[in-house]
């Protein structure tokens, strides 16, 4: 590669690392909402789960 | 107990079944920014070389700065934290108005979301901040009202958490919002007011952003309101499910208890 090239090329390779960091980093914040928001909804699942089983209990023991 | 879908906070209606449609549709939306960042956007050139060299059908006499392609997630970040925290300042008001907790809690989970978007640009704009300039941090003007606003979403955090009853922890929480937001006309006006300001200007009629420019940084702006708008939806309609579980194990544990 002749000298202008080396000069016109020579901000791209010590970019990388910026360019990388900054796109992966946006998408791993995102993700880690994503996880947070998907253990909170599973919580509640298992709390409705949990009432609902209670219920039925209950239910049940009321006829018997 | 009230239907759910009759209710003055609805779950399961349209706006939930638009969730995770806006939710797909803004990961590809930012997924296809990402690829026309680096394919289709041409490249911004830099400091003049000594000589050109003809590059593709081109020639070219200038370094080529890769660094700005980190602009087609920055901005779009940054323009849907200051959307989310309007959104906050919303139920704030709402909240004082009607001192309906729901509208609270909405405010929160779009604080949630903004603080996400927040952490994204500064991240973003630290790191090219850092290969441009050269140094991690400089009291710029727009950086700084940024930061202000940086801190303030954290310290909405730590007010809540500092308060334990609910109707003045709500209250307080709503006030705080509504200063909060102060901060976002200013923080991006702030370029536009004092002109010595370093800080690229992008949202303005001569932007100098040619379509291929244009089509990426778009993309990723509607891409992350959808990723927000679905995000918040899914939020709201979890918390709404869990107060509403827990007015029935309330329900439940009275009737046990009899």
């Amino acid at each position: 590669m002749n000298s202008v090239l080396q000069e016109i090329y020579s901000t791209i390779l010590p970019s990388m690392p910026f360019i990388i960091g900054a796109y992966v980093l946006v998408w791993v914040a995102l993700f880690v909402y994503v996880i947070f928001a998907m253990r909170r909804f599973k919580t509640v699942e298992s709390q409705l789960a949990l009432v609902e089983r209670t219920m039925n209990d209950r239910v049940m023991n009321d006829r018997q | 107990m009230e239907d759910m879908r009759k209710s003055k906070h609805p779950i399961g209606g349209l706006a939930d079944k638009l969730a995770l449609p806006a939710l797909t549709l803004g990961t590809v939306l930012t997924a296809l920014a990402f690829l026309l960042a680096f394919t289709v956007a041409s490249p911004v050139m830099g400091a003049k070389v000594n000589g050109v060299e003809l590059i593709g059908d081109e020639m070219i006499g200038n370094q080529i700065l890769l660094s700005q392609k980190i602009f087609y997630f920055h901005m779009p970040v940054a323009v849907t934290s200051m959307v989310v925290l309007a959104g906050t300042a919303f139920f704030a008001i709402r909240f004082l108005m009607t001192r309906d907790a729901l509208y609270d809690l909405k405010a929160k989970i779009c604080t949630e979301l903004a603080l996400v978007f927040v952490i994204c640009t500064m991240i973003t704009g630290d790191l090219w901040t850092r290969f441009e300039w050269g140094v991690w941090w400089t009291w710029e003007p727009r950086l700084t009202t940024y930061l202000i606003l940086t801190l303030m979403v954290i310290a909405y955090f730590i007010l809540r958490a500092a308060v334990d009853e609910p109707e003045r922890r709500a209250t307080f929480a709503s006030v705080f919002s509504i200063i909060m937001f102060i901060d976002v006309p200013i923080s991006f006006m702030i370029t536009r007011l004092i002109p010595s300001s370093v800080h690229p200007v992008i949202l303005r009629t001569d932007s100098g952003l040619s379509p291929d420019m244009l089509a990426p940084m778009l993309c990723a702006l509607f891409g992350f309101s959808l990723i927000s708008y679905g995000l918040y939806r899914f939020r709201t309609r979890t918390e709404i499910i869990g107060q509403r579980v827990d007015v029935l194990k309330e329900a439940l544990d009275n009737k046990l208890g009899n």
